[in-house]
């Protein structure tokens, strides 16, 4: 078998006494989308930011593509490989949409200005806003800012992505543009941990469920399983109060 | 009034100007690293480095700007044991007490710019550096900017502090020729007009960083 992308065993993190994460395991093999979900406050997005490095956790370890990320000497590289979409988008006011994107190419990668551009056009094609690169990020609408988002991480060409809420600060209209180039990218193969409550995106996309309380992962399961029948009372509980709001 | 007396001593009053000038430059020159300097420690995880600069700034702004040359004019030639000449002792004041200003400017500035730009710019394999250099400091600059523009007003009238070791900036050049010319009236209002028209000046571009601030 071959080694997964992301592999997290036992990793917990505590801010003071406030237990984040509490003994989490879970792998994601190359191609697979796999999207967390669960009520705020749940550990989700520390998950996330736990895997490239951003949040230190205290115990366990988590192999990105093999490399482990406690006690990595050299997070840079180890980030390159996996690409991260945030609630708020987070572009880079100052800079024009193509700067954003190639901004990481030249400095992190060290590639050439020319051929950075030529591949942010690339990505910005594909996400579909090719036309709006020389604009600055304030210009866009929501849906386009998250787009020219995971567009900058495309640029990356990461092994990896992870998406932090990505359309939950959006407009309700602006939701299916941003969960369209995340559909294409999922057919594409590309390996995905998603942390969204876009239930009908989860169950069209994903291959498995993971469903979060408490710092804990209370249950795992394939989208069929986890739809038709949840194991346990909290997971029904949250899946009826999520899906009623539809 | 005679304001021939003013006209009349113009060059002397420009030389005078172009001193007060030259001196808030070089102090601003230093000073404004230094103030990056001791924000970016001030900001720093290791918690030694945020107290010593922390210190530095409380220190420094809890103290008028005429007792700190009075260290370095008066204190520092006696603890040295050698001599220090003035404009060494008036730069070296202002330029610590002007840096203490600008590193609070620089640190509010700086945190002004949200945590989550800073880990956008990690997660994309940017090293912290790279981070600070390429997304942080462009935004904390733009947001700072009016701050830094009222500052350096500031320095401009601070170095009128330089009067009473001697040096022959605008306003002591001013007091010497009233003083000479028996005309205090006009050369003080004279000099009062001149100040006013380039911290307004100056208060007018700050205004208008301002106002570019909100798109």
């Amino acid at each position: 078998m071959t080694q997964p992308i992301i592999d997290i065993k036992q990793v917990s993190l505590a801010f003071d006494k406030f237990k984040a994460l509490d003994g989490v395991s879970l792998s994601v093999n190359k191609g697979q989308c796999i999207v967390i979900c669960g009520p705020s406050g749940s550990g989700k997005s520390s998950l996330l930011r736990c895997i490239n490095g951003l949040e230190p956790f205290q115990s366990g370890d988590i192999w990105v593509d093999g490399v482990g990320v406690r006690g990595c000497k050299n997070l840079p590289a180890l980030r390159l490989s996996v690409g991260m979409v945030f609630q708020h988008f987070e572009l880079y006011p100052h800079m024009t949409v193509l700067e954003n994107l190639t901004l990481a190419p030249i400095k992190a990668k060290g590639m050439n200005p020319s051929e950075a551009k030529k591949l942010a056009m690339h990505y910005l094609d594909r996400v579909g806003i090719s036309n709006q690169a020389d604009k600055f990020p304030a210009r866009l609408s929501g849906g386009q800012q998250q787009r020219a988002a995971i567009a900058r991480s495309l640029t990356l060409e990461p092994k990896a992505m992870l998406f932090d809420e990505p359309t939950s600060a959006l407009d309700p209209e602006l939701i299916a543009e941003v969960l369209q180039v995340m559909r294409d990218l999922a057919k594409d193969g590309m390996t995905m941990l998603v942390v969204t409550h876009e239930m009908g995106f989860a169950r069209e996309v994903a291959d498995e469920i993971v469903f979060m309380d408490h710092g804990q992962i209370i249950e795992q399961a394939p989208v069929t399983t986890f739809f038709g029948a949840p194991r346990t009372e909290r997971a029904k509980d949250f899946l009826q109060k999520i899906l009623s709001k539809i | 009034m005679d304001w021939a007396v003013v006209t009349a001593n113009a060059p002397l009053l420009i030389k005078g100007l172009i001193t007060s000038l030259k001196l808030a430059a070089v102090a601003i020159a230093l000073s404004f690293p230094l103030g990056c300097l001791v924000a970016i420690g001030r900001l720093s995880h290791r918690a030694w480095l945020s107290k010593l600069c922390g210190g530095f700034v409380n220190v420094l702004r809890s103290n008028p700007l005429i007792l700190i040359l009075f260290w370095f004019y008066f204190l520092m030639p006696i603890l040295i044991g050698k001599s220090i000449n003035d404009l060494t002792s008036i730069l070296c004041a202002f330029v610590i007490f002007f840096g203490a200003y600008f590193a609070e400017i620089i640190r509010s500035g700086i945190q002004s710019v949200g945590h989550r730009q800073i880990q956008a710019g990690l997660s994309s394999g940017l090293s912290y550096r790279q981070t600070m250099q390429h997304i942080v400091l462009p935004q904390a600059i733009r947001a700072m900017l009016p701050a830094l523009t009222t500052q350096c007003i500031l320095v401009l009238q601070g170095t009128t502090v330089a009067y009473v070791v001697g040096y022959d900036e605008l306003l002591h050049t001013t007091a010497m020729i009233a003083e000479r010319t028996g005309r205090p009236t006009e050369m003080y209002l004279a000099v009062a007009l001149i100040y006013f028209l380039i911290c307004y000046g100056g208060s007018l571009v700050s205004r208008k960083f301002e106002k570019g601030q909100g798109q």
